[in-house]
């Protein structure tokens, strides 16, 4: 269950790049949401890089690793890890895929019935649809900074309470990604993760997903 | 004449002038006896033909009980095509709701309650769980190139997206010690083809969704069982979207299609039997006096049931089914009074002392047919002995004391359909030849009879409730049909202890997925501590301390903290305290330990299942007679038990009535010749119903051999009747009674035929052969061999 609810806020992460920009509308900041919203709004794809920076208790030191993200709207997402280890999974629909450089398989999944999936899938097509009464339902959000713009997420429920203590999103000057996302647990552990060479709306290969 | 039977002649005489108080007194006790039957409460179900005793089978009975699944309904929600797992799982919640809105609260579509410190008890708790076998697994997957491989898939699930998540097991759990406690898991999955998905019982082919509901309402309760069904498919109904289905499994189903057979069946019955009764007393009776005669036997009906009603307000519907039959049988000595009375040239009361001694010995032979019933284990039976005894000695006393002074004689009248003035006569050789060439073949054909003893055989299941029976065990494997076997002890430690012995026993030779033991996840106390000391001694002697460096080696490849795993190894030296039902409850698994572990006062039973096959329950049946306070109950084996002690019963009974009827015969006619020939309808009805039911294949089942004791009683009467008639001078008003009853008779047990119900079609159905044969042998045999007999 833990490992289901952690996952899912993670993706719900990765999918905030488009997110984030659409749904805040605290505390008389309605004027950046409705910008955010629009320009989120005209979003279809995106295509970055990124580098995760794992600053764990666990380790001796912060743990690096990179790979890509790509984003297709309405309902396609991949995530690849190419170092240290090569490893992501493809969301298609209600199909998915993933593998692993270590096992050498890849196994295709039905979304519907993989719980971790399934919520990742959900939430990430919330935000990418802007559904604001789900993130609100979900998460209490602060404006941090409008531009631009940085967002604080604190989850409402107790069960994500009990592993995340919140989420900072930081946007493009633009406002049509998502640049740096943090992860803040609360044993005081913390993941980062940078996304650079951000290109919107680029048009992606169909064999990427 | 015996005193005895002077005893009627005096009583005519005496209410010769007390007709009103006789007459009122009679109204009175059957009108009471309506009131009484008022009070009736139909039980339909099959306990009426389950031992109550203490035997084998009425235990295995009660135990079958205990079954998880047996008090649960299930209900099998299919979705359309294609199927959306999704759409499928949030019906199944839907339903849920409209469950809990109907009423219906307990209600499980997934294992809702496992909570998420499940897995990290479970981890943790693996000192007290861990077998022998389990530490040699430990010790190859602690040694230093299991090390580096399992730090390395550490290492790289953090990095995952799913990083996040793995984290906190990765420190506490780094080299997957705790997948042994997983498996153990294994053996507590109750539903083989399921799985979960989005916390929801789903089918392995995902087009599925399990709900199972507990309810309160026992399954006997058929007025229970019809509301509860109503409310749940009120709810189906609502919740469900057209292109899905939901099937409903339960013994409430199977309850309520056979009370409603039944209830429909009593009604046919009853109305048939008593218009074609009505219907022969009006063509062959053709009087007023014939209003009376009527009267004996529905009179009885209300007596007999009111006589129940006093007895046990709980009656089995098949004892009033069995209405119909007293009905038929009882009018035989009414009818002889009524012809012998009818036929008049004597004074009445000499006439009634004269008809009472065949009336009495014919009822006696009855008696003594249903008395012996009384012995039964068979609550149905003993309900059934006392509602026709009860019925029998009613019969006897209206038809010689009350109806002599309802009848007028006909003063020098024929009586109607009366033409020959006498029995009809055959020449005697075709007659004898005849009937033994019938006997013959009957015997022949008796051979090829086939017996199933199965009591599914006189239970109505109906296509449907068959079919969904086979798409359950097709969707979720076999679920229903577990063998069970029980662990009794009278503390919850000894009944573990034993459970623990028993699981050692078999564990080896059925795979985990067939078999469901709690053992494996919470072993007695004794076995707990005994597996933390093996832990304890496993780690000591530096194991611990080398598998740290180990550790701290490998890990440092792959940049982990030397503090990393020290919460990890010091688990290793530091058992957790005992798993108790209290933790398990702790973590979720409250219903799971609820449906194995069953408290009875002052005995704890620990629940196993294993594959209810041929083969598993023959090997294990011996080896639990070795285990002391093991109990195991095949469900297969049970019906096979329950079909071999009513066998048993009913045999012991054909035998014990059979000689206590020629015993009175032999007291009665004293003389070997007669006595044969008043069983010439007795031999007969049994060897044709058996010969006939052979040659069109029908198959014998208990309640035909229940049916077989009333051939006896009755075909018993028409040889008495008869013999009397011809060796002591009656007149010929014998024969036409035992004509007119037997097609009473008929006329009764014919509507039986027409019955839906098994139970009921049987008796039907063999009681209308055997007297339907033995009723001709009456009239025509006894008179074809008696001639010689007298010559």
């Amino acid at each position: 269950m833990t490992r289901i609810l952690f996952l899912c806020a993670i993706l719900l992460l990765v999918a905030g790049t488009a997110v984030a920009v659409q749904t805040m509308k605290p505390d008389g900041s309605a004027a950046l949401f409705t910008s955010l919203e629009r320009t989120a709004g005209g979003v279809s794809t995106i295509s970055s890089d990124f580098v995760q920076e794992k600053h764990l208790a666990l380790f001796k030191t912060a743990m690096t690793s990179r790979g890509h993200f790509y984003f297709s709207k309405p309902d396609r997402l991949r995530w690849e890890l190419t170092a240290p280890v090569s490893s992501g999974f493809v969301l298609k629909g209600d199909k998915g895929r993933r593998w692993h450089e270590r096992t050498g398989r890849t196994e295709t999944f039905q979304i519907s019935q993989e719980p971790v999936m399934k919520l990742v899938s959900e939430q990430l097509f919330a935000w990418a649809k802007a559904d604001f009464t789900w993130l609100e339902k979900e998460y209490r959000i602060t404006v941090l900074q409008e531009a631009p713009a940085a967002l604080r997420l604190e989850p409402r429920s107790a069960a994500t309470a009990g592993f995340l203590h919140h989420l900072l999103i930081n946007f493009s000057a633009d406002g049509r990604y998502v640049r740096i996302v943090e992860l803040h647990e609360n044993d005081g552990d913390y993941t980062r993760i940078k996304f650079v060479n951000t290109v919107v709306n680029k048009p992606l290969q169909a064999d990427l997903f | 004449m015996v005193p005895t039977f002077k005893l009627f002649e005096h009583l005519y005489n005496f209410f010769a002038v007390r007709r009103t108080i006789l007459f009122s007194v009679t109204a009175l006790i059957v009108a009471l006896s309506f009131l009484a039957s008022s009070r009736l409460q139909l039980q339909e179900d099959i306990i009426a033909m389950l031992p109550d005793d203490s035997s084998s089978v009425a235990r295995d009975f009660r135990l079958l009980q205990l079954a998880p699944f047996t008090r649960k309904l299930v209900i099998t929600l299919k979705g359309g095509d294609p199927v959306d797992t999704a759409a499928l799982v949030a019906v199944a919640d839907r339903l849920a709701e409209r469950l809990k809105a109907a009423g219906i609260e307990n209600v499980m579509t997934g294992p809702a309650n496992i909570t998420s410190g499940f897995f990290r008890w479970l981890g943790a708790s693996l000192p007290n769980l861990t077998t022998e076998k389990d530490l040699a697994r430990l010790a190859a997957g602690s040694s230093p190139d299991e090390v580096r491989n399992r730090l390395r898939i550490s290492f790289e699930q953090i990095l995952s997206p799913e990083g996040w998540a793995l984290k906190g097991s990765v420190q506490e759990d780094p080299l997957s010690f705790s997948s042994l406690a997983l498996e153990k898991m294994q053996f507590l999955n109750m539903v083989p083809k399921m799985r979960l998905i989005q916390n929801h019982f789903v089918s392995a082919d995902g087009k599925s969704a399990l709900l199972v509901v507990d309810s309160a309402i026992s399954m006997t309760d058929s007025g229970g069982s019809r509301d509860l069904l109503e409310r749940i498919n009120g709810a189906i109904s609502t919740a469900v979207p057209a292109g899905m289905t939901a099937t409903v499994v339960s013994g409430h189903r199977y309850t309520l299609v056979n009370a409603d057979t039944i209830k429909r069946d009593l009604y046919v019955v009853l109305t048939i039997s008593v218009s074609a009764v009505f219907a022969i007393y009006l063509i062959f009776l053709r009087s007023m006096s014939a209003v009376f005669v009527f009267l004996v036997p529905t009179s009885i009906l209300a007596i007999a049931t009111g006589a129940i009603a006093l007895y046990d307000v709980n009656v089995f519907a098949v004892t009033l089914g069995f209405g119909g039959v007293l009905l038929g049988m009882v009018d035989e000595y009414a009818m002889l009074i009524y012809f012998s009375c009818r036929q008049g040239g004597k004074d009445p009361a000499a006439i009634t002392a004269e008809v009472s001694r065949p009336v009495i010995f014919g009822a006696v032979a009855t008696l003594i047919s249903f008395g012996i019933m009384l012995l039964s284990s068979l609550p149905g039976q003993r309900q059934l002995a006392i509602y026709s005894m009860t019925g029998i000695v009613a019969a006897l006393l209206m038809s010689l004391i009350v109806l002599p002074h309802l009848i007028k004689p006909l003063s020098g009248l024929k009586l109607p359909l009366n033409t020959s003035g006498g029995a009809l006569r055959l020449p005697r050789r075709a007659v004898i030849a005849v009937w033994l060439a019938v006997l013959a073949l009957c015997s022949w054909q008796s051979t090829n009879i086939r017996f199933n003893g199965e009591l599914g055989a006189v239970s109505m299941v109906t296509q449907e409730l068959r079919l969904a029976e086979e798409e359950l065990a097709k969707t979720w494997g076999n679920m229903r049909g577990k063998a069970l076997i029980f662990a009794e002890g009278a503390d919850l430690e000894s009944a573990l202890a034993l459970n623990d012995k028993l699981f050692a026993l078999i564990s080896g030779r059925i795979p985990a997925g067939d078999l469901v033991s709690l053992s494996p996840l919470m072993p007695s106390d004794a076995l707990q501590r005994a597996n933390r000391e093996r832990w304890l001694s496993f780690w000591q002697n530096g194991r611990a301390a080398q598998l740290g460096r180990d550790m701290a080696k490998s890990g440092e490849v792959y940049g982990f903290s030397k503090s990393a795993f020290t919460q990890f190894l010091a688990t290793l030296t530091t058992p957790p305290p005992a798993t108790t039902l209290a933790s398990l409850r702790a973590v979720g698994m409250g219903d799971l330990v609820d449906s194995l572990i069953i408290r009875s006062p002052g005995i704890v039973r620990v629940l196993t299942m294993v594959p209810d096959t041929p083969q598993v329950v023959s090997a294990l049946s011996e080896e639990m007679k070795s285990l002391p306070g093991i109990h195991f109950v095949s469900q297969s084996r049970f019906g096979d038990n329950v079909g071999r002690a009513i066998i048993h019963d009913f045999s012991r009974y054909l035998t014990l009535t059979s000689a206590l009827v020629i015993a009175l015969l032999i007291v009665v006619f004293r003389s070997p010749s007669r006595v044969m020939l008043a069983l010439v309808p007795v031999v007969t009805g049994v060897l044709c119903m058996l010969g006939i039911m052979g040659m069109l294949g029908i198959e014998f089942n208990i309640f035909n051999i229940a049916a077989t004791i009333l051939i006896i009683g009755l075909c018993v009467d028409y040889g008495i009747f008869m013999v009397c008639r011809l060796t002591e001078g009656s007149d010929h008003t014998t024969s036409r009674a035992v004509l007119v009853s037997g097609l009473t008779t008929l006329a009764g047990l014919g509507a039986l035929a027409l019955a839906r119900h098994p139970s009921m079609y049987s008796i039907g159905i063999t009681v209308l052969l055997g007297i339907g044969t033995g009723i001709p042998a009456a009239l025509l045999v006894i008179p074809a061999l008696c001639s010689k007999d007298t010559e």
